[in-house]
């Protein structure tokens, strides 16, 4: 920039610019804060005028049967075991492949694809990973079913479960490994007895973030474990899901069921905010940043 | 080593250490075996998605071919219609009767793709301005504001702002669908939508866009709520982008003498490329976004230029419909619908990963 380009006029137009751009970038911060403040503010709001006991203690009553509108147990308990079934199976496969990213991975040919894979994988829609359960899980069977909703959720914490954990892992000091080692312990011995330990509390920070996040997912569950209006724990026959009964809902023609969907969504995203905050506090107390 | 000669010093203990060692030796290979098998598992899921999704959509590509992809018919039942000749007449048989024919079912792509195509076009041109403004606020104005408390505490207003965007991206997609439904329909419906309309009808050359009935649930509220969806992953993917960018940069662009806007374009300049991975992984969240549009948008697979028309998305079609489908070539027609999903979101995913990497690093989504 030559000292003609600073000349006065010139420079009291960019400063001018300046001024107009940074003010932008603070109102917008502040208009996104305020809409999605709106947004949930809103769902708080209301929800907080729907939720009941009968809420968590009493199962789905159909309109005009005594009793009606119920509650949402069934479907509280459905997400539960749902997703507790699917960590059961996501978190372990999804950690084995995020501990071969980080320990094993610099020596071999397969690393580089799978963390790709695994990354992209994490971006697929959640309802086409629907419908390859149902391809897979429910046509073979014949009907809709608890194990396919489980696996389906299963099928979108392992990429996300892979990469946390492999990140983790990484900030684990190189010389920890080095001192096991040393010591003659075997790899398998220092992966599961140092290196996994000393990075436990930001994997199950990693973790609760990939449970959080299928515990909210409605669209894989339509075409799999469709939801039911039971209280049941049978994975063999259709099964409950908190979202799903929030979508039926929302989108039925009841006005005592739309306000057990706003309440529904209350607990939802009260479960997500302690999920969320939660981590954030294990993550601060770990790592000194958050 | 360590242990060999250990056994050469206490040959007493030499067989419970050889027994720890061919142990240890067994268990390396049991990890080594299962984190391999952990980390082909997740390639052999992405084959299986689109192997699947490929297979069963076999019947419908052979069916419709490329048609698929141009046309509009999206009609899962044959039609029986009257038989007319070309001018319109009624054919009808030796008594008298009209003769009936049958249409068969057709299925045509086109409105769903256009409709995913405009919905997250439009999304993604409100949410990126906003999404861009709000990652300059966290790098370089957020870090210096620390209000102080009453009682003394500093605010830090980063941090705060960060956690509350984060959540907000966590904040599943049925809750902003709710929102969407109850709060924003009847909002647009009764307040914003007829302002726009009368400008639409009465100003010369924006009459393409004036639509006879409003209902709220329409391609404009649709693209709405998506673009507040993907604020947050935009923001916070450049975010970490910017804060890449060497201080250096920003000293040295202000050392010359730069103005606050000046520098910061410059940084926006130096990390364009990752950032356009940030708006390509929003492009991917809107495109695939499922449950919030399909409460919102109306789902009626039209064409149509008013942004007050009812539309339909890919992800929402296959939420109304695949349950319900009930002949072979329906289901196969939403299957190829799903493919064609599946292979643009992993083409917006592959670009942006590649983006991101290169500059960014370890970014995540």
């Amino acid at each position: 920039m030559s000292l003609t380009a600073i000349s006065s006029k010139k420079n009291t137009k960019a400063r001018l610019i300046s001024g107009v751009m940074y003010s932008l970038c603070v109102g917008f911060t502040v208009f996104i804060l305020l809409v999605l403040l709106l947004v949930v503010g809103y769902l708080i709001s209301i929800g907080w005028q729907s939720v009941s006991l009968a809420f968590f203690t009493q199962v789905q009553i159909p309109y005009g049967a005594e009793g009606y509108p119920g509650g949402m147990l069934n479907g509280l308990l459905g997400t539960l075991v749902l997703v507790s079934m699917a960590a059961v199976v996501g978190i372990p496969v999804g950690m084995l492949a995020g501990i071969f990213l980080s320990e094993y991975g610099a020596n071999s040919m397969l690393a580089s694809p799978v963390r790709f894979v695994a990354d992209v994988l994490a971006g697929v829609p959640s309802i086409v990973v629907g419908i390859l359960g149902y391809e897979l899980l429910v046509v073979p069977i014949g009907h809709y079913n608890g194990w396919a909703g489980a696996l389906t959720l299963a099928f979108i914490m392992v990429p996300i479960v892979a990469r946390t954990t492999e990140e983790m892992l990484r900030l684990v000091p190189h010389s920890y490994r080095e001192a096991s080692i040393a010591l003659g312990a075997t790899k398998a011995r220092t992966i599961l007895r140092v290196v996994v330990p000393s990075a436990a509390g930001s994997l199950i920070t990693g973790v609760m973030l990939a449970l959080a996040r299928v515990a909210g997912e409605t669209a894989p569950l339509l075409f799999t474990a469709l939801g039911s209006r039971l209280l049941t724990v049978n994975p063999n026959q259709p099964f409950p899901s908190l979202t799903k009964q929030i979508y039926d809902y929302a989108t039925g023609p009841y006005e005592a069921q739309k306000r057990m969907a706003w309440a529904g969504i209350l607990v939802l995203i009260g479960l997500i905010f302690v999920f969320n905050l939660t981590v954030r506090l294990i993550a601060r107390s770990k790592h000194g940043t958050a | 080593m360590a242990v060999d000669v250990l056994i050469s010093i206490r040959p007493d203990q030499s067989a419970s250490r050889l027994k720890t060692r061919t142990k240890g030796v067994g268990s390396d290979a049991a990890l080594g075996f299962l984190v391999r098998f952990g980390a082909i598992m997740v390639l052999v899921m992405m084959a299986s998605l689109v192997f699947v999704l490929f297979r069963a959509s076999l019947d419908s590509m052979r069916e419709f071919g490329p048609k698929f992809l141009i046309t509009s018919n999206w009609r899962p039942n044959e039609l029986e219609v009257t038989k007319r000749t070309a001018d319109g007449k009624i054919v009808k048989d030796t008594d008298g009767e009209p003769i009936k024919e049958i249409i068969p079912a057709q299925f045509g792509a086109l409105p769903v793709i256009y409709g995913t195509a405009v919905s997250s076009v439009v999304a993604l041109s409100l949410a990126v301005p906003l999404s861009l403004g709000a990652a300059l606020f966290l790098i370089r104005i957020a870090p210096r504001l620390r209000p102080r408390l009453p009682n003394g505490w500093r605010v830090p207003v980063d941090v705060w702002t960060s956690f509350l965007i984060e959540f907000l991206a966590a904040i599943p997609s049925i809750a902003y669908g709710l929102w969407g439904l109850f709060v924003l329909v009847p909002f647009m419906q009764s307040h914003l939508e007829p302002g726009l309309n009368w400008i639409f009808g009465h100003v010369p050359g924006l009459g393409f866009m004036h639509a006879d009935a409003l209902t709220g649930r329409d391609m404009l509220t649709g693209s709405l709520v998506l673009g507040i969806m993907i604020v947050p992953i935009i923001t916070a993917v450049s975010r970490d982008v910017l804060r890449a960018v060497p201080q250096a940069q920003i000293e040295g662009s202000l050392a010359l003498g730069a103005t606050w806007w000046q520098s910061c374009f410059e940084m926006l300049r130096y990390s364009r490329s990752g950032l356009f991975g940030a708006v390509m992984l929003g492009l991917a969240r809107a495109a695939g976004e499922t449950m919030a549009v399909t409460m919102v948008i109306g789902n009626i697979p039209n064409i149509k230029a008013s942004p007050f028309a009812p539309a339909q998305t890919m992800s929402s079609l296959l939420a109304n419909e695949f349950s319900e489908a009930s002949t072979k070539l329906h289901t196969s027609a939403l299957l190829q619908v799903a493919l064609i999903l599946l292979l643009m979101s992993l083409a917006f995913n592959i670009v942006a990963r590649k983006l991101i990497v290169g500059k960014g690093g370890g970014v995540r989504g």
